[in-house]
This record gives structure tokens, C-alpha cells and sequence, in this order.
């Protein structure tokens, strides 16, 4: 189901965490709502959940206003802190189908299904409070896709777990959204995550949307400053304005645009080696084949980033 | 020593004989301090609830007063609703003073800060997000409260062992105000204290052990339920 936001504004200690004048999210889509901490991303959630309400505007899931509607939620949220009731994984997935309105017979065969996509069917019956992070993240997207709502909301749903548990779950997730989740948005301060997750991306910064559309397009066009920076670009002037230069986009010789590096160190990386240096005030990097001989410390070397995109 | 076990064997004799009295009082103990206790629970429970969920000015200065009111002396209390009920008094012409009412409101007194302070502290322990959880999930405002009661049951439970533990062993309240009338205001505690004064002190010694008897098994069965494991 569509998710559409018109003029929303959420005011919370006297001051507007979330402003947003048009904003939608397209039915059977993924997006990352994607921003440094503090941008207003989980607030995004909420509203869209129905756990907030805006002061003025309003929130559309398909036709429905959740946040003034009575009537069952469409949204599915996974919150971030992983809350869960007393008892075991089994009795926390039960109640949420039960609080949703999910006929008793139905309710053991969807808990088994998506406990055993996300991995956890052999923890079910453990405390629910006990797991481990990255049991309890598995147990808590078990809980919300296990609803199969029009509307999955995730947020940082890779946050605070082991590295190995990280990577396996980064892997597994595009398939348990498109098995179970329809419309999901994801919130993540994560560069990779938002780009391995999600097909559609927003940029959120002070509760402002900076960017948004299909993650290549708001790449390939950052359009200012801070999304490009936040998107990874290095951003340097140029005599024709503000470039921003994409990861490992600089390269040794003369081209357009060019720039003056001047070498700071050299680091050998074994398989290649890594040149620190700066560009007027910029720490920049720059890969060299492995058996270069390395600049001397202070040398002025002309580079070019062929893959960079003018800035405004 | 052989007060302590003629005490004792007075207490068997007293309940072994099934002395009327003895059981009127008793009843009459269980009544007015469990309807105290009831009422301590209807009031106390939304109120910490609310202390411990809202954010709203002045919220830390009324946990501290409901803290003071944990300690607070019942014999003051008694004082107070006795200036209150008394022929003269505010609320006097209630016709409260000396009636089983009178005690059941300044027991009540008594335990509501603590089963305030006691609910307070076990929703605090609660993960802070629960309430949004089960509200995302649908849960409404009734069901949510429900849920929330059973994930708190330690501390809930918690509090109905203070609130009846502190009021039905208290005395300095319940003579004040319900003037220890036999046959209707007596309860346990005063009838210790009268039985003390006229020097029957086996007599006294075996109201002291049925009291206590009275608290064991109340708390046994609050404290059953309080331990039954979640399924």
C-alpha cells in the first residue's frame, strides 16, 4: 500500500524534529530513510506507525489516516531497542498475532513460518529477553514480518549486533521483505545498509528531507553539499565550483576535473597501496598499484576525478 | 520464657476451640484491612502509573512526597482523619468517627504512598517502549494497562504484600479512629494492646501469633501468585 505524507510537522520540547512538505513511498517498494543521528528518522516511523501525531498534516496509508483512524493498524514496526514482553519467542509472536486479530487455528502456522525464514525456528520456545543480539534482532523481525502488514516499518534494524551476525542478516534481509513485507521503510544512519536494502532512498537531515527518489538517481545526483557528503562523496572546489568526487574516484595523471594533491603518507596495504594526502584543505585518499614507488612526503602530484559530479 | 509458651498453647486453645470472638475479630481484621488494601489498589496503581510514565512538571517533588508517605507514622494518619471524622471536625456530621468506615479510610491512607511508590518503581523497570509496542500492535487503552499489570506482577504483587503487611499489623490508626469497640471496631492489633494493658499477656501473646499466622498466609498466596512462572 501507498504511504503518502503531506505538509507533516512534528513538534516535540517546543522545536520541529520533522517537516516534511510531500513525501511518498510507493506500494511493494523499499526505502531507506537514510541520515546522521538525530535527523528525525525514527520520528518518521512513529508517525507513519500512528505512534505520533503530527501538529499539522497528515499521514496516508492507502486511504487511511492511521493517527486518526480507529480501526486495525496497517503498519508493522520492528523498533529498534528490540522490546519483548516476559516469556518465551513463541508467546511474544502469539500475542502480537493475537492483538492484530489473527484467528487462533492460523496463528501457530505463521508463527513456524516466519520463525523459520528468519532463522529462529529453534529458539521459539526460549526467553525472549535472553537472546542474543542478533537472536533478539532475527526474533524481532520474526515478530513484525510474522503480521504481514500492508506497511513494514524497520528501524536500524542491523544496529548494535556482532559483525558476523551483521553480515549474515544484511544478506538474508531483501529476501525476508520480499517474502512477507510489501511497503517497507527502513531507518538507518548506514551508507552500505541503505544502499544493499533498499531500492529507494531519503535523505534526512534536522527533519528536513534533502534528497529522495530511486537510490542511482539521488546518487548519481546529489544536488548539494551535505547529501553528497552523507552519501560518501568527497566534496572539493574546483575552479569551475564544488565537485563531488565519489569514493575511490581520484586517479594519478592530468584530466577533468584536475587537482593539485600534495603526498602526506603512503601506507602499503599489501595488495595495493594507500596514498593520504590533501587537496587544499581536504584529506583525500587515493589508491596506487601495489609496487608503485611511493611519493616523498610533500610532493605535488596532478589527479583527476573522471566520475565526479559538479555541485550547484 | 514460660509466658512465650503459655502464649502458645493459649493460641491453640483459642483457635483450637474455635472461639467465637476470637474468629469475629479475625474476620473483622481480613475485612476492613483487605477492603484497605482493595481501594489502595484501585487508587494507587494509576497514580504510580502515571508518576512513573508522565513527563510533567513537578513529577520527581510528588515521588518524593509519595516517598515520605511510604514512612509515613499511622498514628499521624490516624490523627488526622480522627480531626476530620470527629463529632466537630470538617466531616463530622458523616457520623463516621468509631465505625469500621473511619478505619478502612485511614488504612487506606496508609497504604496508598505505598502501593504508589511500590507501582512506580516496577513500571519504571519495564522496558520503556513496551507501551508503544502494544499499541503498534493494535492493543487498546484497557488491554495495554492489562498487559503492562502482568509484566509489572513482582512489583504489583509487591505492593499488595506492603500495602496489607503495613495496615494490618498497624495499631496507632485503627485505635485512634475506630476506638476499639468490641464487637465492632476491635481488630487484632487493638485487641493485642487491650489484652496487654489488663495483663493477659498469654491472651495477648496469642492474638500476636494469630496475627501473624493471618499475614503468613496471605502472603503465601500473594506470594504463590507473584512466583507462577510466564508460560
Amino acid at each position: 500500500m501507498d504511504v503518502t505524507l503531506e505538509r507533516v510537522l512534528v513538534f516535540r520540547g517546543g522545536r520541529s524534529v520533522l517537516d516534511v512538505s510531500a513525501l511518498s513511498f510507493l506500494s511493494g517498494t523499499t526505502t531507506a530513510v537514510f541520515g546522521p543521528n538525530g535527523a528525525g528518522k525514527t520520528t518518521l516511523l512513529r508517525v507513519v506507525a500512528g505512534l505520533e501525531q503530527p501538529v499539522r498534516g497528515r499521514v496516508l496509508i492507502g486511504n487511511a489516516e492511521p493517527a486518526r483512524d480507529r480501526g486495525p493498524p496497517r503498519a508493522a514496526i520492528a523498533f529498534q531497542e528490540r522490546v519483548f514482553v516476559g516469556g518465551s519467542v513463541r508467546r511474544n509472536m502469539e500475542l502480537a498475532l493475537e492483538l492484530r486479530g489473527v484467528p487462533r487455528a492460523d496463528r501457530a502456522g505463521r508463527i513456524a513460518e516466519a520463525a523459520a525464514e528468519c532463522g529462529i525456528g529453534m529458539l521459539l520456545d526460549r526467553p525472549a529477553r535472553q537472546l542474543s543480539s542478533g537472536e533478539a534482532q532475527r526474533a524481532n523481525l520474526a515478530r513484525a514480518l510474522a503480521l504481514r502488514a500492508p506497511v513494514t516499518l524497520l528501524d536500524e534494524p542491523l544496529s548494535g549486533i556482532d559483525r558476523i551476525a551483521r553480515t549474515q542478516l544484511l544478506d538474508e534481509l531483501p529476501r525476508l521483505l520480499a517474502t512477507f513485507a510489501t511497503t517497507t521503510l527502513l531507518v538507518t544512519h548506514d551508507r552500505e545498509e541503505a544502499f544493499r536494502l533498499a531500492d529507494h532512498l531519503v535523505v534526512l537531515v534536522d527533519g528536513m528531507v534533502l534528497a529522495a527518489g530511486p537510490k542511482s538517481l539521488v546518487y548519481r545526483s546529489p544536488g548539494n553539499r551535505a547529501v553528497a557528503e552523507l552519501l560518501g562523496y568527497t566534496v572539493l572546489t574546483h575552479r569551475d565550483g564544488l565537485v563531488a568526487v565519489p569514493p575511490s574516484g581520484l586517479h594519478l595523471g592530468h584530466g577533468s576535473p584536475g587537482f593539485v594533491l600534495t603526498a602526506e603518507r603512503v601506507v602499503d596495504m599489501g595488495n595495493h597501496m594507500h596514498l593520504i594526502g590533501r587537496i587544499g584543505p581536504v584529506r583525500v585518499n587515493l589508491r596506487l598499484a601495489p609496487c608503485t614507488t611511493p611519493p616523498p612526503p610533500g610532493a605535488m602530484l596532478d589527479v583527476h576525478a573522471p566520475g565526479s559530479v559538479p555541485l550547484p | 520464657m514460660s509466658d512465650l509458651a503459655q502464649g502458645f498453647a493459649e493460641a491453640l486453645r483459642l483457635l483450637g476451640r474455635g472461639d467465637a470472638e476470637l474468629w469475629s475479630i479475625v474476620l473483622r481484621t481480613l475485612a476492613i484491612s483487605g477492603a484497605a488494601t482493595l481501594l489502595a489498589m484501585v487508587a494507587g496503581v494509576p497514580l504510580g502509573y502515571a508518576l512513573a510514565r508522565g513527563r510533567f512538571h513537578g513529577r520527581t517533588f510528588l515521588l518524593a512526597l509519595v516517598n515520605t508517605g511510604m514512612g509515613m507514622p499511622p498514628v499521624v494518619v490516624g490523627l488526622v482523619v480522627w480531626l476530620l471524622l470527629t463529632r466537630s471536625g470538617p466531616f463530622g456530621g458523616l457520623d463516621l468517627i468509631y465505625t469500621r468506615r473511619a478505619m478502612v479510610l485511614a488504612q487506606f491512607l496508609i497504604a496508598t504512598p505505598l502501593v504508589i511508590g511500590f507501582t512506580a518503581a516496577s513500571v519504571q523497570a519495564l522496558p520503556p517502549q513496551l507501551p508503544d509496542l502494544l499499541i503498534s500492535l493494535g492493543a487498546n487503552r484497557l488491554r495495554t494497562l492489562w498487559i503492562l499489570s502482568r509484566e509489572a506482577k513482582l512489583g504489583l504483587l509487591a505492593a499488595v504484600m506492603a500495602g496489607f503487611g503495613a495496615i494490618v499489623s498497624e495499631v496507632g490508626a485503627s485505635m485512634t479512629v475506630g476506638g476499639n469497640l468490641r464487637g465492632s471496631t476491635r481488630v487484632l492489633t487493638t485487641a493485642i494492646v487491650t489484652e496487654t494493658s489488663r495483663g493477659n499477656l498469654p491472651v495477648a501473646l496469642a492474638l500476636g501469633l494469630v496475627l501473624l499466622l493471618l499475614a503468613f498466609l496471605v502472603n503465601l498466596v500473594l506470594t504463590a501468585l507473584q512466583q507462577r512462572r510466564a508460560r
